[in-house]
């Protein structure tokens, strides 16, 4: 009888521990904590970011299914946006610092032409990936409807958390962040 | 939006319903601060067809920019149709809630 009671628990145990490693990466408590100091909000489990494809100014090809298995920094913004333009350089110094451990910053602009992206992408010396949408269907689909607006997406290809505005991005909460959803597990596509 | 408390005072539930899937709805939402739920009604789209309300345009086929008033017997009381770039006033509405409102 006991040693049923305690294979019991142990399932239990193992069980819980299953569902807090399927749960969110914004609803572990650390992670969690961080998004609140960044005044970002979190996502429900079910959801997931729609699927996008789309070009670069260098005519490189990038859907997010390529991005797989990769902590995405997804930022909408447009040369004309005046509050875009100071999160841009903090972008590009996250890009710089911690694409090699797996985070992909790509900047989604909102219908404008490659020339004037070209020219803002060199004033400011960017060097992530620049996506033009021409037609605004990446903006409609992801509910753009300000700028600029970022969407930070886990490892596990689920939303991790929506800023609205812009954020300082060098700062304490976002640089702590960005390496603990880097620790998070790489999860499959096929095993969400 | 301005209006929402007016509503709520009278004890009116706003729901909006759309084509858009809720993650794209959660950022609309998030970007208005919206007090009431938004509600997804894809990819089947029943809801808005029951009511009438599809909207071919091009290649996309949305809802209707319209409203209905419903009672507390479930009976719709009022429809208006707004256009979709307009901001339509909620006056109209919130006199026919009024009207429909307990009397005490």
């Amino acid at each position: 009888m006991i040693r049923w009671i305690t294979s019991g628990v142990a399932v239990c145990v193992i069980a819980a521990l299953m569902t807090a490693l399927n749960a969110p990466a914004g609803e572990r408590p650390a992670i969690a904590k961080l998004l609140k100091a960044l005044n970002a909000s979190g996502y429900p489990s079910a959801m997931q970011p729609p699927e996008f494809s789309g070009f670069t100014v260098d005519g490189q090809r990038v859907s997010l299914d390529s991005l797989q298995g990769k902590v995405v920094i997804l930022n909408f913004w447009a040369t004309w946006c005046l509050e875009c333009r100071p999160e841009m350089p903090m972008f590009e110094r996250l890009h710089r610092e911690f694409g090699a451990q797996g985070l992909s910053v790509v900047g989604i602009n909102a219908r404008e032409g490659a020339t004037a992206v070209r020219v803002y992408a060199k004033e400011l010396g960017l060097t992530f990936p620049l996506i033009l949408d021409p037609r605004g269907t990446i903006n409609a689909a992801y509910g753009v409807i300000g700028l600029p607006t970022t969407f930070l997406i886990g490892r596990d290809g689920r939303p991790v958390a929506l800023a609205i505005g812009p954020r300082d991005w060098n700062g304490e909460p976002a640089r702590a962040l960005i390496p603990a959803l880097l620790a998070e597990p790489v999860v499959s596509k096929g095993t969400r | 939006m301005a209006d929402y408390s007016k509503f709520e005072a009278l004890n009116v539930q706003i729901l909006g319903i759309s084509s858009n899937i809720p993650f794209s709805q959660k950022t609309f939402a998030d970007s208005l601060k919206l007090p009431y739920p938004l509600l997804s009604d894809a990819p089947e789209l029943k809801v808005i067809r029951s009511y009438g309300g599809l909207n071919q345009q091009w290649d996309m086929t949305t809802a209707q920019r319209w409203f209905f008033l419903i009672d507390l017997r479930g009976i719709v009381r009022g429809q208006w149709r707004g256009s979709t770039n307009d901001v339509f006033p909620s006056e109209p509405i919130l006199k026919a809630a009024k009207e429909l409102a307990p009397k005490h």
